[in-house]
């Protein structure tokens, strides 16, 4: 999470309840990858705010930039706002 | 019903219990609410009930549902617990901790501020800052939280915190934690819970765990029989040398009563305490060995306070019992009591809760008891105004006295 996203590297991004995998380009967020190949999430604000995306991050980096929609606590339990996150690695999202 | 109130009010006998109608009917239930509920400083919790940044408590107060929150720059606020979208209930947990307040319905979100953040499908011209959360007065005295509902709050609420800080502020309640927390519903008017509470002439013969630590003359009895004026002198001797004992530390101890006297009433004093003379326990010791703030001496009694409507609380050195009631129907109140101890006191090393709770966790259910026996009793066609003990009950009748006169005030305004 140190490290700037790169915009010309991918990471497969897989959702293990909709049992699919996305390319997720470095410098887009993961819900619109998401949205973009036809997954159907919840998500409202797409800005960090209102924290209808949460989802659990079973395993990967990202680099986060929300607006209060998740508490501090809740990112140390392994959650993440995929609205307001760009992949830095491969990600595994239990979704 | 408002004519009907109105005489009613007229017509009370001071010196006497409420008429039926006080406790039973549901029009002067609902004027309780709007009158006493809705323009008073009502008790509603303490700063350690949201210690930490986006820490949010919710209590209902009637029809009135509250969102107490703590923004991440420590600031408290409060505002109705009610979407400015289409109405629905915010948070429905007692505590919760949010980063912003966003409604379950449709995700409108709003910061810890109360700002409408997010709204999404609203036209181009819809103004958030026109949907912020509605808010209500809210005020800190020494880590007590007390909220009006009204728009104009009364004035005396600053003088009565400057008058208690001192009392209260060394027992430092903001850096205590609720190590427990218990509900009961009485089955009596809130009026009867707050009667109930005023005196202490049932005390020796309901509670025999509480009267292990406390004298019933501190709560307005006086006693009687042969022994009555040494035991009122042994009493009062008690009070002295306690207070003199808290003034060298620095503590504020005097009796001061403004139960009845203004639209804010309260009343406080520091009280002894029996034998070790240290805590409201089984045993009369501390049942907290880390002391409250920066408390060095067991020994400091009870500090306690009364508040109009719906308000007592007791400080002793190592905890503090806080006590708030809430309508819930013309006929049933909700006792609410937190147990506080020191932040940083850890349970089974520091204290025990079993200990630290037995006295007002007993104390409470036979309180409760009495309560639904004095409901089941006004609720009943053979009920007559009954006197109140003039040296005794004195502090019922200030509450009485005080509903009536603040419910004759309201009902014109």
């Amino acid at each position: 999470m140190t490290s700037a996203p790169q915009g010309d590297v991918a990471y497969n991004v897989t959702y293990t309840v909709s049992d699919r995998t996305i390319v997720c380009p470095g410098g887009t967020f993961v819900l619109d990858a998401a949205l973009a190949a036809g997954l159907k999430l919840p998500f409202n604000c797409r800005q960090g705010l209102c924290g209808t995306c949460k989802s659990k991050l079973l395993s990967g980096q990202y680099d986060m930039h929300h607006q209060g929609g998740i508490r501090p606590k809740e990112i140390a339990n392994g959650l993440f706002l995929p609205c307001c996150s760009r992949p830095l690695s491969d990600l595994v999202i239990e979704k | 019903m408002s004519n009907d109130l109105r005489a009613l009010l007229a017509r009370r006998k001071p010196g006497y219990t409420l008429e039926a109608p006080f406790h039973t009917d549901p029009a002067i239930f609902h004027a309780d609410l709007d009158i006493i509920f809705g323009r008073h400083w009502i008790y509603v919790g303490v700063e350690p009930d949201v210690p930490d940044e986006g820490d949010c408590m919710t209590v209902d107060i009637g029809p009135h549902a509250i969102i107490v929150a703590r923004d991440d720059d420590m600031q408290l606020h409060a505002f109705h617990n009610v979407c400015r979208h289409r109405g629905a209930r915010l948070l429905h947990t007692a505590h919760a901790n949010v980063g912003n307040i966003v409604c379950p319905y449709h995700q409108w979100t709003y910061g810890l501020d109360g700002g409408l953040k997010f709204a999404a499908h609203m036209p181009a011209d819809f103004d958030r800052s026109c949907h912020g959360l509605r808010r209500i007065h809210l005020r800190s005295l020494a880590g007590l939280l007390f909220v009006c509902l009204a728009e104009t709050p009364p004035a005396d609420f600053e003088a009565m915190a400057a008058t208690l800080t001192p009392y209260i502020a060394p027992h430092d309640i903001a850096h205590c934690k609720v190590a427990h927390a218990e509900d009961i519903i009485e089955h009596g008017n809130w009026k009867l819970t707050m009667e109930n509470n005023r005196e202490c002439y049932h005390c020796s013969a309901a509670h025999p765990e509480l009267t292990r630590s406390i004298f019933a003359e501190g709560f307005g009895f006086a006693p009687v029989g042969a022994e009555a004026e040494a035991q009122a002198g042994r009493f009062h001797a008690m009070v002295d040398t306690l207070h003199a004992e808290c003034s060298r530390h620095g503590l504020a101890s005097q009796e001061i009563d403004h139960l009845d006297d203004q639209i804010t009433g309260f009343r406080t004093e520091r009280l002894p305490l029996e034998d070790a003379g240290e805590s409201e326990t089984l045993d009369t010791r501390v049942a907290c060995r880390r002391l409250l703030g920066n408390l060095h001496e067991k020994r400091l009694g009870a500090l306690s306070l009364w508040t109009q409507p719906n308000s007592w609380h007791h400080f002793m050195s190592d905890h503090i019992v806080t006590f708030a009631v809430f309508p819930l129907s013309p006929e049933t109140a909700l006792l609410r009591t937190k147990w506080l101890v020191h932040q940083d006191a850890v349970e089974g090393e520091d204290y025990d809760r079993a200990n630290l709770t037995a006295v007002w966790h007993a104390t409470n259910r036979q309180d409760s008891d009495l309560v639904g026996k004095a409901g089941a009793g006004v609720r009943s066609s053979g009920y007559r105004q009954g006197p109140y003990a003039p040296d005794t009950e004195a502090l019922v009748e200030k509450f009485s006295a005080w509903y009536v006169g603040r419910m004759a005030a309201g009902i014109d305004a």
